[in-house]
């Protein structure tokens, strides 16, 4: 996997955040993560930063998770983003597939199914 | 969820108070359920027979059932099926007030025939919770109040009970709701619905209640009021109404939206005018539900 990664995590709760990334920790080779708490901050970083993986969370103030998901797509066609979301109803998954997100993760998340996510997004190959 | 009634069952018959409620509650994770009160609740024996067995175990080093069934107050097969039998865990807390010296197995014995009658219990079910079930122990609940709700917000209520017992654990006991337009908060979450059920739903609780709310919920030790604290509470209340959501849409394809929840300290808060508080007490203080539906 790849060292150095940038992560980007876009969640309003400070506590979803470090969850987040202590679960990434367990897994990463020292990963740099960008922390964003609205829909707005996650455009600015995404622009600055160039992070190599995206997390976002659904409900967020400003610009909620579909939302960014849509504009960051459209902006930038490699962008990778995985919606991680408490509870997500079927409408929702569907709206986070279709505006361009490539996976969905259920919070809190589990560690084998963010290795998978790492592995699958991050990997070697 | 059984429990967590039956509490506020005996203060609403005035058979105990909030501070002996309290003191029986912090000890349910370490009691256990003995079978005569277990016979009891099935009807198997009376008060008075599960007294003289007890009486005669200090005399003779016999097991209950033993005895029990020596003196032909239960029978063989009773005594295996209660051996089988689950733990419900309002029992538990009836035992415990027993302990306590609060109330005499007589008076349990009556209080227990009225929690279940009025709650249509089936002694004989075990412990399990059925979600059907502790849906009508919340209807009951806020029958009580002169007000009834309606479906949608009794389901509602249902789920953040479970919920409360889900994530933070199941030793409260939530007292009669207020009906009321303005609220005082201290340390408030408050979110918004938009769509099969429009409201402001909200928690609050002080500061040292908070505290112990959110190392329970996030399974991390906070030992001071700070965001990660906040968060947890947020994070709380925006899962619970995100399960709601996820319900709706499963069972009748309607969603509720959900607005990003947000915290607001020692503000008043005008609510709407079918607006209530439930106070649900905690070992660790008390945690009030705010429910404001949109008129």
């Amino acid at each position: 996997m790849k060292k150095n990664a940038k992560i980007l995590i876009g969640d309003d709760s400070i506590l979803a955040r470090k969850q987040l990334k202590d679960v990434i920790s367990e897994y990463m080779e020292e990963p740099v993560f960008i922390e964003a708490a609205n829909g707005k901050e996650v455009m600015e970083k995404y622009d600055s930063e160039r992070p190599d993986l995206t997390f976002l969370d659904i409900v967020m103030p400003e610009r909620d998770g579909i939302l960014a998901t849509i504009e960051l797509t459209k902006k930038y066609s490699d962008a990778k983003i995985i919606i991680v979301s408490s509870v997500g109803t079927k409408n929702q998954l569907r709206a986070a597939i279709e505006a361009g997100a490539l996976d969905f993760v259920q919070k809190p998340a589990r560690g084998d199914l963010m290795k998978q996510i790492l592995e699958k997004y991050l990997g070697d190959n | 969820m059984y429990a967590q009634f039956f509490g506020s069952y005996l203060l609403s018959r005035n058979a105990v108070t909030p501070v002996e409620l309290k003191e029986a509650i912090s000890h349910l994770s370490d009691s256990h359920l003995r079978l005569g009160t277990i016979a009891m609740s099935k009807g198997y024996m009376t008060a008075k027979e599960v007294d003289e067995v007890c009486f005669l175990q200090t005399r003779e080093d016999k097991h209950f059932g033993e005895i029990a069934v020596e003196r032909n107050y239960l029978f063989d097969d009773q005594l295996n099926e209660l051996l089988k039998s689950q733990n419900p865990d309002y029992l538990l807390l009836g035992q415990n007030l027993v302990d306590m010296g609060v109330l005499t197995n007589e008076r349990l014995e009556t209080l227990l025939a009225g929690y279940q009658k009025e709650n249509q219990i089936d002694p004989a079910a075990g412990g399990d919770d059925i979600p059907e079930q502790t849906t009508e122990l919340v209807r009951n609940f806020f029958f009580t109040s002169d007000r009834t709700l309606s479906d949608l917000m009794v389901t509602y209520m249902n789920l953040i009970f479970n919920n409360l017992v889900r994530f933070i654990g199941g030793d409260f006991t939530p007292l009669s709701p207020a009906f009321v337009s303005e609220y005082d908060t201290n340390c408030a979450v408050i979110q918004r619905l938009t769509g099969v059920l429009p409201l402001h739903s909200g928690i609050d609780m002080d500061k040292e209640a908070a505290i112990e709310f959110a190392s329970r919920y996030a399974q991390m030790e906070f030992n001071e009021f700070d965001e990660y604290v906040q968060a947890s509470l947020e994070d709380f209340l925006n899962l619970h109404n995100g399960l709601f959501s996820v319900n709706m849409s499963n069972t009748s394809s309607k969603e509720a939206e959900l607005a990003p929840p947000e915290f607001t300290e020692n503000r008043s808060v005008e609510l709407s005018s079918n607006a209530f508080v439930v106070p649900v007490i905690y070992p660790f203080g008390t945690v009030y539900l705010l429910l404001s539906p949109d008129n």
